[in-house]
């Protein structure tokens, strides 16, 4: 192994961590310096509802396609959703195995498993970039940052691919993976990626808000069959 | 080197304000956004206008974003253009996004409730109206109703003579109806079960359902009131983001709550007045509201169900289909109370779909029937729930919400479906089984026409519809004078000097707001009392603008003869009041 791809593994990815871990904690006193509204309602709705019930409900909505009508109507995105976000969980997690872990990447299955994971993730990545493009609402409410992130992701995952046999006598690949995890690292904290940060919090606070008034859980009542 | 560009006053006052306003979980629901557009369907702006992007939930949301992520957000300040954060400079800017904020958003919050991330898109666009707001920027129609709400203590500018007349009116039908010539409706009785306050729509447009709950009261001997005054249970402050007005209309309805020691504050069916008094006002007025609130659906519900009233479902044989208002359902999680409520009192009850959190909003919700500019989009997206009401079949959609009835209304009439719309009190009132004390009739000469030696002019430009009014009012005694166009209206009216004048507002000829002006101003017309009859709500503005004193009357078409008579009588007896 090369000094530049150990430095790249090691040092460069610490330093990187550090700096989100920095960025991010900046970022949640900034939110938590926002005040937090009291609730000084008396609860609505169904007995059987609660703030805690209502928040749980809400933060495992995501796993619940069957809960919102946008993840009905729309299962095929649904599960785009869920193949692209695996994926980035599989990268995010060789990124580790590669410089702490390395003898897990010898059973071949663990390398094929995420190979295949990422690589389908690459493919939703480059759907969902052209659905981007193609959809003109999609168009109308994207920014730079949402075609960058996408685009990089794609590319990170593309290098994941590559980068999962930890192969050393071919060090592009691993190199180029790194490279890219590290600069995601700095990058993240300013970008649409960070939605992960911010989804306890929001969750939290829906959840809050409408289990108070009875409506999470939410209730309906779908045509018989 | 660019110039930099100045704000103007109201950005500046705005800004301030914005930064005054936010909370946690805005700032959260701001940040959190990942522009995936999963939200887009949810929103009947979009459904009816698919091909235009600006509709699109994330869109308006991104209007507002944009602002917080350059003022207020450091990663929006640093890279501006890449997250696309926009600062805001001129009162033109601010119009445009009074636009977005009043004119394509009803705040149903159907968007919110679609959102993987949770961002509730209805909070922070309500208080960018009220942002807007405060610095003067709002559609005509919510300021003259917040104006009217501040000042007058109601948003339809009801005075409280008016409101007493009306109840006493309501209890001399009650007299009748029950056979009981001790009725009366209780004012400011202290220390009852239960204080009742309505919508100001209902005394002015549908006392009826005034008369409904009086008689559901009555039957179950409750021991209950209405105020004299802080009557008023809706909040415009909800629909224009005015925090503080919303806090200052609540707590005085509290005030008189504990003032009167009642026991219970039961709301009648209004859903964004429920919403607001029952559950956002305590935190706009910050005060801890020391009694229990129920909306009257539920209070009904637990008559029938204690046997405090016996109802006979077979009065209501119609198929009759429910609306979840908005913030009934989304925002206080009533969804089971009403249905239950309707399956005891009729016997046809069809569900729509999709319904309770997920239904669609009425598309006069957020206040969009005040905002008479933006009637042409609320009627085209309107027709999603025009789709809707027609896939059930149905030929009464009962919901429980003053707005939902006038949008339901209006949307009915523009797409001709064959369907009316009713609140679940008058379904509960027509149900209800009336043990009725005999009373052996007094010999005597019999009852002249209700409406005999009145002249009443009829002004419409529909013939089928000056047809009926004036068969039914020949029929019950009158001498009917008819006019086709606004020109005709003002001459008749100088030439035989009628008791009432039924005004249709959308005539050829003169306007009606100018003959309606006219009458008003001119001496010898001054007596004369005015009953609108029109099927255009949006045109009421061009009535209750005019500085000169309102109509005597107003009722929305489609109407019955019931309703119209009982109008009419009400009208005329003011008149007798009057001492004509």
């Amino acid at each position: 192994m090369s000094d530049l791809l150990h430095f790249a593994e090691h040092r460069l990815q610490e330093m990187a961590l550090a700096f989100m871990f920095l960025v991010y904690t900046v970022r949640i006193i900034w939110l938590l310096r926002f005040r937090a509204a009291r609730e000084r309602q008396a609860p609505t709705g169904a007995p059987d509802t609660s703030v805690s019930s209502a928040v749980l409900h809400s933060w495992a909505n995501i796993a619940m396609p069957w809960a919102m009508e946008s993840t009905r109507k729309k299962f095929f995105l649904y599960l785009q959703f869920v193949v692209f976000h695996l994926g980035v969980a599989a990268a995010i997690i060789l990124s580790f195995i590669i410089p702490y872990g390395p003898g897990l990447l010898e059973h071949r299955w663990v390398v094929r498993l995420i190979q295949g994971i990422t690589a389908a993730a690459c493919v939703v990545g480059v759907m969902r970039l052209a659905r981007r493009v193609a959809n003109p609402h999609m168009r109308a409410i994207s920014s730079p940052d949402d075609y960058f992130s996408l685009g990089l992701l794609v590319v990170w995952l593309f290098f994941a691919v590559l980068a999962a046999p930890n192969d050393t006598s071919r060090e592009g690949p691993l190199l180029a993976f790194f490279l890219l995890t590290a600069f995601f690292l700095v990058y993240v904290p300013f970008s649409k990626i960070s939605h992960y940060l911010y989804y306890p919090f929001t969750r939290y606070y829906l959840g809050k808000t409408l289990g108070h008034r009875g409506v999470y859980p939410v209730r309906r009542r779908p045509r018989a069959v | 080197m660019s110039k930099r560009k100045e704000q103007s006053h109201r950005v500046k006052v705005v800004l301030q304000r914005l930064r005054e306003k936010m909370n946690r979980q805005m700032a959260g629901s701001l940040v959190a956004c990942v522009h995936c557009g999963m939200c887009t369907d949810s929103c009947h702006y979009v459904l009816a206008n698919p091909d235009d992007p600006t509709y699109a939930p994330a869109y308006k949301a991104d209007k507002i974003r944009k602002l917080f992520k350059r003022h207020l957000d450091w990663t929006g300040r640093v890279f501006p253009w890449w997250v696309k954060a926009e600062g805001i400079y001129s009162d033109e800017d601010l119009e445009e996004l009074k636009d977005t904020v009043f004119g394509k958003c009803t705040n149903c919050r159907r968007c919110s409730l679609n959102c993987p991330m949770g961002v509730d898109m209805a909070t922070f666009n309500r208080m960018a109206r009220g942002l807007l707001v405060s610095v003067g920027i709002m559609p005509e129609g919510v300021a003259v109703v917040s104006k009217d709400q501040w000042e007058i203590g109601n948003q339809m500018g009801v005075l409280k003579e008016d409101y007493l007349e009306t109840l006493e009116w309501m209890s001399e039908e009650l007299r009748d109806e029950l056979g009981d010539p001790q009725f009366t409706i209780p004012v400011d009785r202290t220390d009852c079960e239960i204080v009742y306050a309505i919508n100001p729509r209902e005394v002015k447009y549908d006392p009826r359902t005034i008369a409904d709950a009086a008689k559901i009261f009555y039957l179950t001997g409750e021991n209950w009131t209405m105020p004299s005054d802080c009557w008023d249970m809706t909040n415009f402050g909800l629909f224009s983001g005015d925090d503080e007005l919303g806090g200052a209309v609540a707590r005085r309805l509290y005030e008189k709550v504990i003032e009167l020691r009642g026991k219970k504050l039961v709301m009648s069916e209004c859903g964004h007045g429920y919403r607001s008094t029952r559950c956002e006002a305590p935190n706009w007025a910050q005060f801890d509201v020391p009694f229990e609130m129920e909306s009257s659906v539920i209070t009904m519900l637990r008559y029938i169900s204690e046997g405090r009233i016996r109802v006979d479902k077979t009065r209501n044989t119609e198929p009759v289909t429910f609306h979840d208002s908005c913030n009934n359902a989304r925002s206080c999680g009533m969804f089971e109370e009403p249905r239950e409520l309707l399956k005891l009192v009729v016997t046809d009850f069809r569900e729509m779909y999709p319904n309770r959190a997920e239904n669609f909003c009425c598309t006069g919700g957020g206040g969009a029937m005040s905002m008479s500019e933006y009637t042409p989009r609320r009627l085209k997206s309107a027709r999603i729930k025009a789709e809707q009401l027609r896939a059930t079949g149905a030929k009464i959609v009962a919901t429980s919400c003053h707005n939902c009835v006038d949008g339901l209304t209006d949307l009915i009439r523009h797409y001709e479906l064959d369907m009316e719309v009713t609140q679940l009190v008058n379904l509960v009132a027509n149900a209800v089984i009336v043990e009725k004390k005999v009373a052996v009739p007094a010999a005597g000469p019999p009852k002249p026409a209700p409406l005999a030696g009145k002249t009443i002019l009829v002004a419409d430009d529909e013939p089928d519809q000056v047809a009926w009014l004036s068969t039914l009012f020949a029929d019950h005694g009158a001498k009917v004078v008819e006019a086709c166009d606004g020109d005709q209206a003002l001459e008749l009216a100088r030439t035989h000097k009628p008791d009432l004048l039924t005004l249709d507002l959308a005539m050829p000829g003169k306007s009606a707001g100018e003959v309606f002006e006219l009458i008003r101003r001119e001496p010898q017309l001054a007596d004369l009392k005015v009953c609108v009859i029109s099927g255009r709500p949006e045109l009421r503005k061009t009535i209750y603008d005019r500085s000169v004193k309102p109509p005597e009357g107003y009722l929305d078409k489609p109407v019955t003869e019931e309703r119209v008579l009982r109008s009419v009588r009400k009208v005329l007896e003011l008149a007798h009041d009057d001492g004509k």
